[in-house]
């Protein structure tokens, strides 16, 4: 009988610790997932985006070049 | 007794004083050490070196043309083809011969500047210079490509103050680098840097120094990697410069000697070097007329029995 309890209460103690564990674990998991992904979506967002925002900054500034002279070659 | 002067010695006596005083004259713009001079970038320690002796060599025909839209904005159109050099481990070269046709768009304001390279293969090559404050300047270079796990990008802050500029550096992989300079006098400025990189797992210390009159600028760097570089520029005179670059590998015994020279004439640029690794090189940039620039280079390395040799335009 006494060894069956203690049977049980190391089995408690162990399944509460592993639940512990995997909570700890899963936070800093959780910041390097999300930072992952922030960083691949700012990779692809650069790749695609940087020309045509310096485009676009560009045809804003002062003063004003028309659209036809980006395309045009003179 | 003490006070004396002996009388044969008045003409000694008077041309000495005089010596002493023109000493005195030149001593007496005495050093203000609260004033020195705001040192050039680390990074840029050895620049009048680089200039002079590494010059963009290439091999192949380019064709560069830069369309102005604006004072600020510009667009950039360049076609390349030629044999592209594969690293290899042999001694043999590997080459690949290609062609690539290269979109740029540039964007320069005194406080903003915007780089952006295209490739035909996808690959995108952008530098951003961004003025934060009047001290502070955050520069971010990038390599991206479609392959996954082969883009670069670093971001660097500048901070500049009155005799001294500290850089932080950080980058992909877990690079991070800091460097400080100091201007110590007039001439002499003295700076060291710091990096690790996690990836690699490796970490370096280095030091480096620059003593420059008008003249001449002679650097000095060594790090704890194991590289000792020294290099020294002399501007004979307007039109030319010889440089002269030392480089010693204490880890990998690795010796590399290379002296070089520079003429900016009127009309054409030209530079060429010899090394100690039996290689000479040439670069000339000619000025054919109002923005039209003829280029050709050659780089004769006899000892792997390599020769290259490119031509181009750059229009714009």
């Amino acid at each position: 009988m006494a060894s069956r309890v203690s049977l049980k209460s190391k089995g408690k103690s162990s399944v509460g610790k592993v639940s512990k564990g995997m909570d700890d674990k899963s936070t800093t998991q959780c910041l390097k997932e999300w930072s992952n992904w922030a960083l691949k979506k700012a990779k692809v967002i650069t790749h695609y985006g940087f020309i045509p925002l310096v485009i676009i900054i560009g045809m804003n500034s002062e003063p004003k070049p028309q659209l036809y002279q980006l395309l045009a070659p003179v | 007794m003490a006070g004396m002067v002996p009388p044969g010695t008045a003409m000694l006596g008077e041309a000495s004083a005089a010596a002493s005083a023109k000493k005195i004259n030149d001593v007496g713009k005495k050093v203000d050490f609260m004033n020195l001079p705001c040192p050039i970038p680390y990074e840029e320690l050895h620049r009048e070196a680089l200039m002079s002796l590494k010059p963009e060599l290439f091999e192949g025909m380019r064709f560069d043309f830069t369309k102005g839209l604006n004072q600020k904005f510009s667009l950039s159109h360049s076609v390349f083809m030629g044999p592209m050099e594969l690293p290899s481990q042999s001694a043999e070269t590997i080459k690949i011969p290609t062609a690539h046709y290269e979109f740029g768009a540039n964007f320069i304001d005194p406080k903003l500047m915007l780089i952006g390279r295209v490739l035909t293969d996808g690959r995108l090559n952008a530098r951003v210079k961004c003025d934060l404050t009047d001290d502070l300047t955050l520069k971010a270079n990038a390599q991206l490509t479609n392959e996954p796990h082969m883009s670069h990008a670093m971001f660097n802050f500048d901070f500049k103050g009155k005799d001294y500029r500290t850089q932080l550096q950080l980058g992909n992989g877990a690079l991070f680098g800091a460097s400080y300079i100091q201007s110590v006098t007039p001439h002499l400025s003295l700076g060291g840097e710091v990096f690790w990189a996690g990836q690699h797992r490796k970490s370096g210390l280095g030091y480096a120094g620059r003593y420059e009159t008008d003249k001449m600028v002679a650097t000095g760097q060594v790090a704890s990697t194991g590289m000792v570089a020294l290099s020294y520029v002399q501007k004979v005179s307007e039109k030319v410069s010889l440089a002269t670059d030392f480089m010693y590998n204490y880890m990998s015994r690795d010796v590399t000697a290379s002296v070089g020279y520079d003429y900016i004439l009127r009309q054409a640029r030209l530079r060429g070097k010899i090394d100690s690794n039996g290689c000479a090189a040439a670069f000339l940039e000619e000025r054919l007329n109002m923005g039209l620039n003829f280029i050709l280079s050659a780089e004769l390395d006899h000892k792997k029995k390599d020769y290259k040799f490119g031509f181009g335009l750059t229009i714009g």
